[in-house]
């Protein structure tokens, strides 16, 4: 093997997930015709390894998903009607951090960071001015807010009703992944078990009122950008999955009845192959596990459908339009992985919020891929691949053992609440920047390839004065609404909490009256707790 | 024994990104610094609380929301109100240059944006906390001078020659084979006392041990003493004009944490700091 004349520039070439890259693959271990059948299958067949549905792109393209909010609701609206006329097809919405941690933009803890990584939302009143000429009956919205899910939709759900559109004509994916959020986001609010009493109300409220709805984006794009490896990613996000799917069991819902409902949302990192071989092993170990676990009856709900973002920690803040080639071969793999939609992160992520110049290229990236390079134009291209079907079967192989062993520890939630992942992942990142630190791994722009002087490039700021502006509504709010139905109804609000009943029809009463975020989301802190992570 | 350096690494407001605040948590530690990580969510003054309980030369502020324009100057005025304004403060994050060049005029010591290395942090904040204790010494510490020899490493054209000597005649037991791809080098430990023999073969005609050989044949090639932290010593190399082939601490075979200095400065003995990093 050792060669001299052939020799290579390094003694192994590694994944992110330390899978050994053999020289050359061939067809050993290739499938056979019934072998297939059972990997891989037509795209739109069982398991799903090739893609969700028989057309893929060749149907429609993948909806072009750009994450946006900043500021108050005025802004973000001005910026979703732009993205909606630039030809995105879906909306997405970030909230600022006091919004997904159920703080009114004039709690004491929300100094500083209103309207700062999100749009601002307190009461109905803004969320009636996000979504402002915006028709819901011909648009589906993303929403990233978990911890107060139910609030959140229930807010959409009540604007529906004010523009005269019914629930069962809204469409749209709330993330509602809260397990992700104490391994790797960080803004829960409850402790697991009342949170996950949430997530499966939510899912049985949806089922009947708002059918269309992805009631969950169960979420590996967190985990990998706290540092975890592709394999990694997915094996706790499909961990994580089970304990949602085993949570609505045990609340008496019927497998078909909620898991076609079910989303998920993952990173596209750098390394392109393990990139589209992760997708694809995902979508086969999700449709045996819904399939064969599970004995799910309907084929949508053995399908595992994605929306994925480019990975915003793989951006560097040095020379930042390189990130632009980064973003692209990103977006790139998971078209290739046959995701069902996509954002791609702007070029300035890594110094700010993106401008709208930094956006519409990020836009334009995806409709490059789409409209100008082909790769829409067949199924699955790389299905067949030695090496990419080689990738697929050991990350799958090397995702089930990750997952059997968080069975053994009794399911996600006990991993979580032992800080399993949270140190598998701690250890990952580590060992990244050490990699990194050594020039192991080239960053390039960063650890080398460097420029001395850079030039400044043009950042988005926010203003301070958004925050007064904001506490000012909130007190002209409280003013003018029905004192009485407000204190009425989150009293119901708390006495369902202490009983069993389904919370979502208290809190869309709560909401359609106005009271705010912040009063909901402490009425169930008071019947809840709030979690306290446990530290090293 | 001289105090190891403490350092609070916080997480103020809401931002729950705390991948950066662990690293360099982690890193600070392995730089052989006392760390004490916050968790989530903490108010300004629950940190200026914590850094006067826990007597920290320096605090960390980790911010990726935005919000540090508002969080790190309350900090400030937070130390200033409890009479802690002695103690050093850094920050990290998605911090924009034009925010940069305001929290440093207002008194962030340093802030550190994506791609900065945590050895260079530690760097700093060493450099810093020895200014402001105002124990910059000439001499070195005899408490901390090495107290052993941790391995001597000899450089030979053949692993499998080399060990006919040192382990069928001498009778010393290898303990560790190991690559060391950037360095070109397949080594062997023969442990003695607490002491390793370190054979060095090359396994490239362009590696050091290659070159060394063709330089100057076979035979001793380093001589590495075990030291508490080899970032301090490479300090105090630096400080007492020494000529160093390492800017910062890498890792070296075993995992160690090693650094050297040419032997131009040490009488013509390749020397190398070396530290037993704890997992």
């Amino acid at each position: 093997m050792a060669n001299e004349s052939y020799k290579e520039r390094k003694e192994q070439f590694l994944t992110s997930s330390g899978i050994n890259v053999q020289r050359i693959y061939d067809w050993t271990g290739a499938e056979t015709a019934d072998a297939y059948e059972e990997r891989l299958g037509d795209s739109g067949m069982y398991p799903f390894t090739r893609g969700i549905q028989p057309t893929m792109y060749r149907g429609r393209f993948w909806t072009m998903r750009q994450y946006a909010g900043f500021g108050d609701a005025k802004q973000t609206n001005a910026r979703f009607r732009y993205l909606l006329e630039q030809g995105q097809t879906g909306l997405s919405t970030a909230f600022d951090l006091p919004t997904q941690i159920g703080y009114d933009a004039d709690h004491p803890f929300a100094l500083g960071e209103v309207g700062k990584v999100g749009v601002s939302i307190s009461s109905l009143l803004d969320m009636e001015t996000l979504f402002a000429q915006i028709p819901l009956d011909r648009v589906s919205t993303s929403m990233t807010i978990n911890a107060p899910a139910a609030v959140l939709l229930a807010m959409y759900i009540a604007v529906g009703e004010k523009q005269g559109v019914p629930g069962a004509s809204l469409s749209g994916t709330i993330q509602n992944d809260i397990l992700k959020e104490y391994v790797a986001r960080g803004t829960y609010i409850y402790p697991p078990q009342p949170s996950m009493r949430l997530i499966t109300n939510t899912f049985a409220f949806c089922a009947e009122h708002a059918p269309q709805f992805n009631t969950i984006s169960i979420s590996g794009y967190h985990m990998r950008e706290a540092g975890s490896t592709a394999v990694q990613e997915i094996a706790f996000t499909l961990a994580n999955a089970r304990a949602y799917v085993d949570a609505a069991l045990g609340a008496g819902l019927a497998i078909d009845d909620f898991a076609p409902r079910l989303s998920f949302f993952f990173n596209a990192h750098n390394n392109f192959f393990e990139e589209i071989a992760k997708f694809r092993a995902a979508r086969r170990i999700w449709a045996r596990i819904m399939k064969e676990e599970y004995g799910a009856q309907s084929q949508k709900s053995w399908q595992l459908r994605f929306h994925t973002q480019t990975g915003g920690s793989t951006l560097t803040a040095q020379q930042p339009d390189n990130n632009i080639v980064r973003v692209t071969m990103q977006a790139l793999a998971a078209v290739l992985g046959g995701t069902q939609s996509l954002h791609t992160n702007s070029r300035d992520e890594a110094l700010a919020l993106p401008t709208e110049e930094s956006a519409r290229i990020a836009l334009r990236t995806q409709q490059i891929i789409a409209h100008e390079s082909g790769v829409a134009d067949t199924v699955d291209p790389l299905g067949g691949s030695y090496y990419v079907e080689a990738l697929t079967d050991e990350i799958e192989r090397q995702a089930i053992v990750y997952m059997d062993g968080i069975a053994a520890m009794g399911g996600a939630v006990r991993a979580v609440e032992q800080g399993y992942m949270q140190r598998e992942i701690q250890a990952a990142a580590y060992e990244t920047q050490c990699r990194i630190e050594r020039r192991e791994d080239v960053v390039v722009g960063m650890n080398a390839f460097t420029v001395a002087n850079e030039t400044e490039p043009e950042l988005l700021r926010i203003g301070p004065e958004l925050e007064e502006e904001a506490r000012i509504r909130l007190r002209d709010l409280r003013a003018q609404r029905d004192q009485t139905a407000v204190h009425a109804s989150l009293r119901r609000l708390e006495q369902a909490a202490r009983g069993d009943d389904n919370l979502l029809p208290p809190i869309l009463e709560a909401v359609r009256v106005y009271a705010t975020l912040g009063e909901i989301c402490d009425q169930l802190r008071g019947v809840f707790g709030e979690y306290r992570p446990q530290h090293w | 024994m001289k105090r190891p350096i403490r350092v609070l690494v916080a997480k103020p407001g809401l931002d729950g990104h705390d991948r950066g605040a662990l690293i360099v948590a982690q890193g600070l530690r392995d730089a052989g610094m006392e760390v004490i990580y916050t968790g989530l969510r903490q108010t300004v003054a629950q940190i200026v609380a914590a850094a006067v309980d826990e007597d920290v030369d320096c605090i960390g502020l980790s911010s990726l929301s935005g919000a540090h324009m508002s969080l790190f100057p309350a900090l400030l005025d937070e130390l200033q109100k409890e009479g802690a304004n002695d103690i050093l403060v850094i920050g990290g994050g998605v911090i924009p240059p034009t925010d940069v060049r305001a929290l440093k005029a207002l008194g962030i010591a340093e802030i550190f944006t994506p791609g900065s290395t945590v050895t260079e942090m530690a760097d700093f904040i060493r450099s810093r906390v020895r200014k402001n204790r105002g124990t910059e010494r000439a001499a070195a510490d005899p408490a901390s001078a090495p107290q052993v020899i941790d391995h001597i490493g000899v450089a030979v054209v053949s692993l499998e020659d080399a060990l006919r000597f040192y382990r069928d005649h001498l009778g010393l037991q290898v303990v560790h084979e190991e690559m060391i791809p950037d360095q070109h080098v397949r080594a062997a430990f023969l442990q003695l006392g607490e002491t390793h023999i370190e054979l060095l073969e090359s396994t490239s005609e362009h590696g050091p041990i290659a070159r060394f050989i063709a330089k100057r044949g076979p035979g001793v090639h380093h001589v590495a003493y075990r030291v508490d932290s080899v970032s301090e010593w490479l300090e105090r190399a630096r400080s007492s004009g020494l000529r160093v082939i390492d800017d910062a601490p890498r890792t070296g075979g075993q995992h160690k944490l090693i650094a050297f200095v040419h032997p131009a400065s040490a009488h013509g003995v390749l020397t190398e700091y070396c530290q037993i990093v704890q997992e």
